[in-house]
């Protein structure tokens, strides 16, 4: 009953900065909790999980460097402007959807055996038969785009305003550059996915 | 949802007894099942302990959450001892337990070269989980480096209590 009412709260207070700021603006954990330490952050997913804030009400109290590396503190908290889950899905579907179809033209042009593009529940799968599977799905709750390669392995994208792409902060990489790379690669024929 | 699939396959299997190829192949790897039906080093240590390094990586809107603890031996910088708890799928717990049992008895500058595609590869993980063994890999990293963050300040603050000392004395 409480953790409701503290959860209508937050969702005001959310509104209200949201108003007054303009589209982005609020800080936010877009990743995960601390690495040191951190007490209290194993309480099972009550009422926060629905609105996925249990980063949000952590970082809106306390105050963090906005620039932290990724590649010292593996996540780690971090505050950045965390876009509307609209908007997130309306870039992130736009994305998917668009590589769905160049992956669906590009494997009518080569000849790959056991190509094939399958797309459900928002999770794109891309078969290169025996050259891999690759994965790409959304991540609401961090507002990324999980990327499961392999040739690279797990990486996780976050949307970049000023560059206006999906990039992995570990590494910088740019998701659509590391695919055409990739599956441009593995299957010996160029792709633009951009 | 892939993860659900996966273990209504597994149920498929044991219900009918005479699981068809595809189900064996879409099921989790018996590595998994036994990490999961067996985990290794499930428990806590002391974090208020100096020889403890605690890693806490993830967060439970995501569907993963990994604490994964060492205890380091001061003087050879040895990993002693290590458990883990572990809120999320078969893989991820899969991930953490295999976590724990690779970094005993090794050195804390060895373990950072543990890699999610080792991980991976000893679960046979399927593309889809593959982001498990990456948080499993990163709460090692984040254990050792709280070990060697406590580590560092204890040694300020001696530092700090023998200066004190030097002028109380003086």
């Amino acid at each position: 009953m409480a953790s409701r009412f503290a959860a209508r709260l937050l969702l005001q207070r959310l509104s209200t900065l949201r108003r007054a700021r303009g589209t982005s603006s609020i800080l936010v954990a877009s990743e995960a909790p601390a690495d040191v330490g951190g007490g209290g952050l194993f309480s099972p997913p009550g009422p926060w999980s629905a609105l996925g804030p249990r980063c949000v009400s952590r970082v809106s109290f306390s105050t963090r460097p906005s620039a932290l590396d990724e590649r010292q503190n593996p996540a780690a908290v971090d505050c950045r402007s965390l876009m509307s889950e609209e908007e997130f899905h309306n870039l992130a579907d736009e994305t998917i959807h668009d590589l769905l179809e160049k992956f669906e033209e590009y494997g009518d042009a080569i000849q790959v055996d056991g190509y094939e593009v399958d797309y459900g529940n928002h999770v794109l799968t891309l078969k290169l038969g025996s050259l891999g599977t690759y994965v790409i799905n959304k991540q609401a709750p961090n507002r990324q785009i999980w990327l499961s390669s392999p040739v690279s392995g797990p990486s996780r994208f976050d949307w970049d305003a000023t560059a206006k792409t999906w990039v992995y902060r570990r590494t910088k990489a740019a998701l659509l550059q590391l695919l055409e790379g990739e599956v441009g690669q593995l299957c010996g024929e160029l792709i633009s996915l951009r | 949802m892939l993860r659900a699939a996966g273990r209504r396959f597994l149920r498929l299997g044991l219900e009918h007894r005479a699981p068809t190829a595809a189900v064996a192949a879409r099921g989790y790897h018996e590595r998994v099942v036994d990490h999961y039906d067996n985990p290794r080093n499930v428990g806590s240590f002391d974090k208020n302990d100096p020889t403890v390094g605690t890693g806490l990586v993830g967060a439970p809107a995501c569907g993963d959450v990994m604490k994964l603890q060492i205890k380091v031996d001061d003087a050879t910088g040895k990993i002693v001892d290590a458990c883990f708890k572990t809120f999320g799928c078969g893989s991820a717990i899969a991930s953490s337990s295999v976590a724990t049992e690779w970094v005993k008895g090794k050195h804390m500058e060895e373990v950072l070269s543990i890699k999610n595609t080792e991980i991976a590869k000893h679960l046979s993980l399927p593309p889809v989980k593959l982001h498990c063994s990456m948080l499993a890999e990163d709460a090692i990293k984040a254990a050792v480096k709280d070990y060697e963050a406590k580590k560092a300040k204890l040694t300020a603050g001696n530092a700090e209590t023998t200066q004190t000392e030097k002028v109380a004395s003086a």
